[in-house]
């Protein structure tokens, strides 16, 4: 196992409070960041490789580079933490063992930006997290670390926790910045893009609650220790959650380019119950699925993964064992992503829910010959064809799924349902 | 704006100002590329996903309505590509629709039956089942949803928000079960409301007191203007059996952009009397028209008024002035007109008058600057009974009857028999909506009125008694035999009636 960012202090006694971070070696980023020009803060996050944590790996530094600052509009930090695509539960531990972490990131980050109100927008289901860091942010302003002149310093940052209502879409940054401005959750066609119009007309800059919790080390460390980790293009650590059928589900955190079959073996435990490995979604539920096969080579870098035909996405490592029902898969799948869809776009909206219905009919045993065809001319219609990328969210486990393993859905609609499964699940919202 | 940017569509080239999107760059070619959701004169929400084109360079389709043009872009409309995605839109749309078609109003004047039949034309692969969403909900007074035709474009949203800022609609739920609704304890009222139906490409919104009332193929449909105020707003009117059953806004982005206001929409039967003066009437008794225009030629004196309708055409005022110039002393004459107060929401579009044509008469010199108080003067010497012989042109030369009574020499132009001014003569006259000619509304703007509906025969126009009433003081104003010749007669050689209709009216 690597070295230990963002989760090293996250077992310690106190953690959650000002006192116990800062003997933990907390704020020491921030005090060193303040003190350089905010255009060399950038400088540094660029050069340290640092990349959006929350699914596109985008890097941050040239991200942050698309903020205009001479608008003479305000401009506005939001820090992601509707954390809501299946299988990925990793900001929640930073939330709820070590909020003052993310809290210093994004003061750097605001710093950088020149940004004097930030936002965190919390998953709705999220009360646990909600509530630790409320209370962290409590203490930050009693203790001068939010409100004028932080540390003393002539930066001041005032920060907004704001709690989502529960819907997937919101962690979508033009769909979090409308619910965040009180309207419905739905994404906004782009151009513009938030960089230049964002909440409330406002240069905005939406960063995952991981990417800003690697800041402190950045400044604390130097940009050179973060870029010295990982591999040559993906740098620095990241954290998985890892769930499904293994002995070991958790939050894990591993430098990049960690062979993922170790991970499986070591970190979590191998399959559960002595049962073979099927398949592995590696990067949340919207990223393509490997078989058994495919693992041998991959490792837990974006390269890597790319070249194995899938993506590291969130993080969200979810492992199938032998007796998973792959049509059921695709059906709860296509069922999560139906319910989600926001009913703007016409083929994300319709579309969505015929995947799902076929995808049901199949699993019943009421396949028709065709089914995965027209599945497929259907998901190829949907992916790119909607104003965010939630299309091919939806598409992506559909189709990976039936091309990985064809012949189970073709059994299936061949020779009727055979499903072991004691949820016989109707269709339903 | 006078900056131009040079790109080619389908292989044609053309240059546009800098900022046209990709659907009106396309229109100046002759080019369709097919919308739901776009609306030249509201926001861009590119939900439709039906104006998808291919831009040379972009890695996927792009939405014509949120692209703007750029220098040496070249677009394709028709690749493949583009044709694939726009039928599988259609049959996305579709998958979810009721296709109730048969008991459909839209039908006939539907986007998705056009799109479909032109884009997709397939059988639908949709073997499950559909969703099921709430019908013939009452929106507000004027307007009807049906759910599940409705294709979530929200057209009708964007219009109460960035419209008449009323914001009375939105949208529930999520993904299919997505439904347009009035916001909790509101109601769609606004006095703009019916636009909406006009706005709707499908039959999910529908006039409640047309609906159901005749397939539009049964109807004649022509293209007009608004008789009921001084803004001229376009309409298409669909008219069936002498009578008007449904009436649309026509796009005009000089005048009323797709907008129509509710009390001109569902009042053009205001203009059509139930029971119609059809023959001559003198002191109340039916005459020839020969005698009753003879009689009421003789009706001059030093001390005429005449009163004229807000609503008679510009060819009218035009004859009426030279009708008076062969009389030997000049009349008095006024246009009926009242100013009215207006709310925040019919200021958006509607004029404070209900003086369709005040202008035209200005223009002749028959009204003057301030019409209003120059009618009410009128009235009150007619009260005073300082005229010896007055002239009502039109029904609503007067329309305040209260203590008037008029001199034994009086005429009326009338087309209601229950009017309740009994002037001696009365002259069976014809309404605006069985009259074709011209109309300048407030800004000047010389419009194209057409005819909707067929005269009753013994009617005639006011023009042609009056050219009658004039050939009986022995000079003929004009040899015009239908409203055509008429109108043909006062318009400048360079401009056809079709150019006016084309254009949307011409500036004068």
């Amino acid at each position: 196992m690597s070295k230990k960012i963002l989760l090293k202090n996250v077992h310690n006694q106190g953690q959650a409070t000002f006192d116990g971070y800062v003997n933990s070696g907390g704020l020491l980023g921030l005090k060193k960041a303040l003190k350089k020009d905010p255009k060399e803060v950038i400088e540094e996050v660029k050069n340290s490789g640092l990349r959006g944590r929350g699914g596109a790996g985008f890097p941050t530094g040239v991200k942050w580079g698309f903020v205009p600052r001479d608008t003479g509009k305000p401009v506005y930090l939001i820090c992601n933490a509707d954390e809501s695509e299946p299988g990925t539960f990793k900001d929640r531990v930073i939330m709820e063992r070590d909020p003052f972490l993310m809290i210093e990131g994004m003061i750097i980050a605001a710093y950088a930006l020149g940004s004097s109100l930030s936002f965190i927008y919390v998953r709705g289901e999220y009360s646990y997290p909600y509530i630790k860091t409320l209370e962290a942010i409590k203490e930050a302003y009693s203790k001068g670390m939010l409100g004028k002149n932080i540390l003393g310093s002539n930066f001041s940052h005032e920060m907004v926790l704001h709690r989502g209502a529960g819907a997937y879409i919101c962690g979508e940054e033009t769909g979090l910045i409308n619910s965040l401005e009180g309207k419905k959750g739905q994404p906004r066609i782009k151009p513009p893009f938030p960089a230049v119009k964002g909440l409330y007309g406002c240069p905005t800059c939406v960063n995952n609650v991981e990417t800003l919790a690697v800041l402190p080390f950045i400044f604390s460390e130097g940009w050179e220790a973060y870029a010295a980790l990982g591999t040559e293009k993906s740098k620095g650590t990241k954290l998985i959650s890892a769930s499904g059928h293994i002995n070991k589900p958790g939050v894990y955190e591993i430098e990049l380019g960690y062979p993922l079959k170790e991970f499986l073996e070591v970190e979590c435990g191998g399959v559960w119950k002595g049962r073979k490995l099927k398949a592995v979604i590696p990067g949340g539920s919207s990223v393509p699925v490997l078989r058994a096969d495919e693992i041998e080579k991959v490792n837990l870098d974006y390269e890597s993964l790319r070249d194995a035909g899938t993506m590291l996405g969130s993080g969200g490592f979810i492992v199938l064992d032998e007796t998973a029902d792959m049509v059921e898969v695709a059906r709860n799948l296509a069922h999560f992503y139906a319910h989600e869809s926001c009913g703007q776009c016409t083929p994300c909206r319709e579309g969505g829910h015929w995947v799902e219905k076929v995808f049901t009919r199949i699993s019943k045993g009421r396949g028709v010959p065709g089914d995965m065809e027209l599945v497929d001319s259907m998901c190829s219609q949907i992916a790119g064809h909607t104003i965010c990328p939630f299309g091919d969210a939806l598409v992506t486990p559909a189709q990976s799924l039936m091309k990985k393993f064809p012949e189970e859905f073709k059994d299936r609609i061949l020779n009727g349902s055979k499903s072991t499964n004691p949820l016989n699940y109707e269709l339903g919202h | 704006m006078s900056e131009t940017v040079n790109l080619t569509i389908d292989g044609k080239a053309l240059s546009v100002p800098k900022g046209t999107n990709l659907i009106e760059a396309a229109k100046k070619l002759g080019i369709l590329i097919p919308h739901y959701c776009y609306h030249p004169d509201l926001s861009i929400a590119g939900n439709c996903r039906m104006c998808q084109v291919a831009v040379k360079g972009a890695p996927k389709l792009t939405i014509a309505c949120n692209t703007q043009v750029t220098e040496g872009m070249e677009v394709a409309t028709n690749s493949k590509e583009v044709k694939d995605a726009q039928s599988a839109t259609l049959e996305f749309i579709l998958i979810n629709h009721p296709l109730d078609c048969t008991v459909c109003d839209q039908a006939g004047h539907c986007k998705l039956q056009d799109y479909h039949f032109e884009y997709n034309a397939k059988p639908s692969r949709f073997l499950e089942e559909k969703e099921h969403k709430p019908k013939a909900v009452p929106l507000g007074p004027t307007v009807m949803l049906d759910g599940e035709r409705c294709i979530m474009c929200t057209r009708c949203i964007r219009f109460c928000d960035e419209v008449t800022k009323t914001s009375e609609l939105g949208m529930l739920n999520r993904g299919d079960r997505s439904v347009i609704s009035i916001n909790p304890g509101r109601e769609l009222d606004n006095p703009l409301s019916g636009s909406v139906v006009d706005l709707c490409p499908v039959g999910a919104l529908t006039h409640r007191n047309w609906r159901f009332n005749s397939r539009i193929w049964f109807t004649k449909q022509v293209d007009s203007v608004c008789p009921g105020c001084s803004t001229g707003c376009n309409v298409k009117v669909a008219v069936r059996d002498k009578q008007v059953v449904q009436v649309k806004a026509r796009y005009n982005s000089n005048v009323n952009k797709e907008w129509l206001c509710d009390e001109g929409r569902y009042g053009f039967h205001r203009f059509l009397p139930e029971t119609r003066v059809l023959e001559p009437l003198i002191n109340g008794k039916v005459a020839s028209l020969d005698e009753a225009l003879t009689k009421a030629s003789k009706m001059f004196d030093d001390k005429t008024a005449i009163f004229l309708s807000p609503d008679l055409l510009f060819e009218e005022f035009s004859l009426i002035s030279k009708f008076i110039e062969t009389l030997p002393v000049k009349p008095f004459t006024c246009v009926q007109y009242k100013k009215r107060e207006l709310s925040e929401v019919e200021k958006i579009l509607v004029s404070p008058d209900y003086a369709a044509n005040f202008k035209s008469a200005q223009n002749f010199g028959l009204a003057s600057e301030d019409p209003s108080t120059q009618y009410i003067e009128g009235i009150a010497k007619l009260k005073e009974g300082s005229f010896s012989s007055v002239w009502i042109i039109g029904d609503r030369g007067i329309e305040e009857v209260e203590g008037i009574s008029l001199p034994v020499n009086s005429v009326g132009f009338f087309t209601n028999a229950e009017n309740n001014l009994k002037p001696g003569i009365v002259l069976p006259a014809r309404s605006i909506l069985e009259k074709s000619g011209l109309y300048l509304n407030k800004d000047l703007r010389l419009q194209f009125i057409d005819r909707l509906i067929d005269f009753p025969s013994n009617t005639e126009p006011e023009w042609r008694l009056i050219n009658k009433i004039a050939e009986k003081r022995g000079k003929k104003l004009t040899d015009a035999q239908s409203d055509r010749d008429l109108t043909l007669s006062v318009l400048n050689p360079e401009i056809s009636i079709f150019t006016l209709k084309e254009q949307g009216g011409v500036r004068i």
